[in-house]
């Protein structure tokens, strides 16, 4: 039980949290459109579902359902009036959205200001309580109450995570995927094939939003304290760098890189004071080098075709069929 | 009253059209949004402020630390984040999101070096004239001044010389006018540097304004330059002059007769008000 600590349980728990960060941000990015509003969409899913269940008494899983949505009506608003025009509108009025959003809950008393709402109900412990209720007691799995809490959380994200990861994998497969990589890759030739854009272009942008207000619910209830601070600018440049690093083409890319780059700081306590120096020079490079990301669908390609030759059945088109 | 206020609106307005111009002229030439932007001229501004207040300087000599330290760093932001994108088959957000992470590093090297708390800039022209009913400073004059002259002579440079010309051409058509001879690297380099230096510029006249630099001003003014440029018409020069006026008199307002605590929160709602009536901008031509 040594490697099950509640230190490395946190870690992963928000590893986890995080790919469900990236996989918010690569459905948006998967039409070709940039958000910078996570980080509002984060905070209005958290607030909100802190103050259902805070104040209204409302069951976790309910306020983070109602929250979530919530935030995707919000960003239909927004989305309204920018998603027609070219991208940049989109990440302009995203990026003033993310800070109005900051400054209404840093002056609004139901928020309380700066200081945020604390002593939230953990979803370790609601999960620890129902185990409880059923006879299970830490002692029982032969764990202390931090740990069982701990390992609780992780497994109710790595459900959702799974969950979330199926409909996108899904969702790829679907029309409505096929119609988002055709808008990425050219939004003329798209809406020549008879695709509406907008329409798409709105529904990749409030799934990113509904699913980012729920990682924000999902945030308050693992650390149980939220500040308006927690979900600023840098919380926005984090999302993005995991899509952007690991590569935001197939869906492996952005998991990809919200793991190593959570994993990183952990690893390394040098990087972690330095964290947002190393992500934005990091952003930079591989910019410069790789804009496609790290893990591109080209990654894959090569992979599958080097397969194929060493088992001796090289078929071109099979190949880039698999693909 | 509302006169004053409508007045103190048009000196920092004044400032806010000087980023925005800093913007529009690189976006004219690359069309890129450099979002580091904000970070690169607040830098400059604070280590500007940082040399006359430890050396005892004439304040016009922070101007001039303020607008070499931005100009540079515009510069190095070309190579670093700008020139290597500029090939073939690079998505079209590749270099939104490459300005984001050198704005990102520029910001943490400010936090470096200035920490978080606000630096006070030394009053200059603290004497004040009475004209009707409007109290005007001193330094809100030379802000105003400051920032119309230099509007008037980037108007002139840009429509007027040989300069101005080949700029004009690059941002027309990059490559008929590396074909005619124009070299356009040298174009965009000076472009981007001289986009710095208004932010430069723009960064110590706040500073001034307020007798306060904060070092995470950064974003909060990118933001309101970016306001502004989509207020104008993105690519517009008249339109960022004007609509960075309309910003400064329209948050007064909203401080003077409203709740201070949204001042900030005004850009983005007249972002949204006029993509809904008008998406190309006030001065913005109809795609």
């Amino acid at each position: 039980m040594d490697l099950l600590n509640s230190y490395n349980l946190q870690v992963l728990t928000f590893i986890v949290l995080n790919l469900i960060l990236a996989i918010s941000i690569y459905v948006t990015l998967s039409t070709g459109q940039l958000s910078l509003g996570h980080a509002g969409f984060m905070a209005m899913g958290a607030y909100g579902t802190a103050i259902l269940t805070e104040q209204a008494g409302l069951p976790l899983f309910l306020a983070v359902i109602i929250a979530a949505l919530g935030t995707g009506a919000i960003s239909l608003l927004i989305g309204l009036p920018t998603l027609r025009l070219n991208g940049l509108y989109l990440a302009i009025a995203t990026l003033g959205f993310g800070e109005v959003v900051r400054v209404i809950f840093l002056n609004l008393e139901i928020t309380n200001g700066a200081l945020g709402i604390t002593g939230l109900h953990s979803i370790g412990s609601r999960v620890y309580d129902i185990l409880k209720g059923f006879g299970i007691k830490s002692s029982t799995l032969g764990m202390n109450v931090l740990e069982v809490k701990a390992l609780a959380t992780l497994v109710v994200l790595l459900l959702l995570f799974l969950a979330v990861l199926f409909f996108i994998l899904r969702l790829n497969r679907s029309r409505v995927g096929r119609a988002f990589s055709a808008i990425k890759a050219d939004e003329t030739a798209a809406m020549a094939m008879g695709i509406n854009i907008t329409y798409y272009k709105m529904l990749a942008f409030v799934i990113g939003s509904v699913l980012a207000g729920m990682c924000g619910g999902l945030f308050a209830h693992i650390t149980t304290a939220i500040t308006p601070d927690d979900f600023n600018y840098h919380r926005v440049v984090e999302i993005l760098s995991f899509a952007v690093i690991g590569g935001s083409e197939v869906v492996i890319g952005p998991l990809f890189g919200a793991t190593l780059l959570t994993a990183l700081p952990e690893v390394l306590r040098v990087l972690s004071e330095y964290k947002m120096m190393f992500y934005g020079g990091l952003m930079v490079l591989v910019m410069a080098f790789r804009p496609h990301g790290l893990i591109t669908a080209e990654t894959f390609a090569r992979f599958k075709r080097k397969k194929k030759q060493a088992t001796g059945t090289l078929d071109d088109t099979n190949a880039r069929e698999g693909m | 009253m509302i006169w004053q206020q409508l007045f103190n609106g048009l000196t920092v307005g004044s400032t806010y059209s000087l980023i925005a111009i800093g913007y529009t002229l690189i976006f004219g030439v690359l069309r890129i949004i450099n979002m580091a932007h904000g970070q690169i001229f607040i830098f400059g501004s604070l280590v500007g402020l940082a040399v006359t207040v430890n050396s005892g300087l004439p304040i016009l000599v922070a101007f001039a630390v303020s607008i070499l330290i931005s100009g540079v760093l515009g510069v190095a932001l070309e190579f670093s984040a700008m020139r290597p994108l500029r090939k073939k088959n690079v998505p079209h957000l590749a270099s939104l999101i490459s300005t984001i992470g050198f704005a990102i590093l520029v910001e943490q090297l400010t936090h470096l070096l200035f920490g978080a708390d606000s630096r006070a800039v030394p009053a200059v022209a603290t004497g004040s004239y009475e004209v009707g009913p409007l109290m005007v400073r001193q330094v809100d004059l030379i802000i105003i001044v400051v920032s119309v002259v230099l509007m008037i002579v980037l108007n002139y440079w840009i429509n007027r010389t040989k300069m101005g010309k080949a700029l004009r051409a690059t941002a027309e058509n990059g490559d008929t006018a590396g074909l005619l001879g124009i070299n356009t690297n040298a174009i965009i380099i000076l472009t981007v540097c001289i986009a710095s230096a208004l932010g430069g510029v723009a960064g110590m006249l706040i500073g001034l304004t307020y007798s306060a630099l904060i070092p995470t001003m950064g974003l909060t003014l990118g933001f309101k330059g970016l306001a502004v440029l989509i207020l104008g018409g993105v690519g517009s020069i008249p339109g960022a002059m004007v609509c960075g006026l309309i910003l400064g008199m329209a948050e007064v307002l909203t401080v003077a007769y409203g709740d201070s605590s949204y001042r900030d929160a005004v850009a983005f709602g007249l972002i949204i008000l006029i993509l809904l009536l008008r998406p190309q901008g006030l001065f913005g031509k109809k795609a």
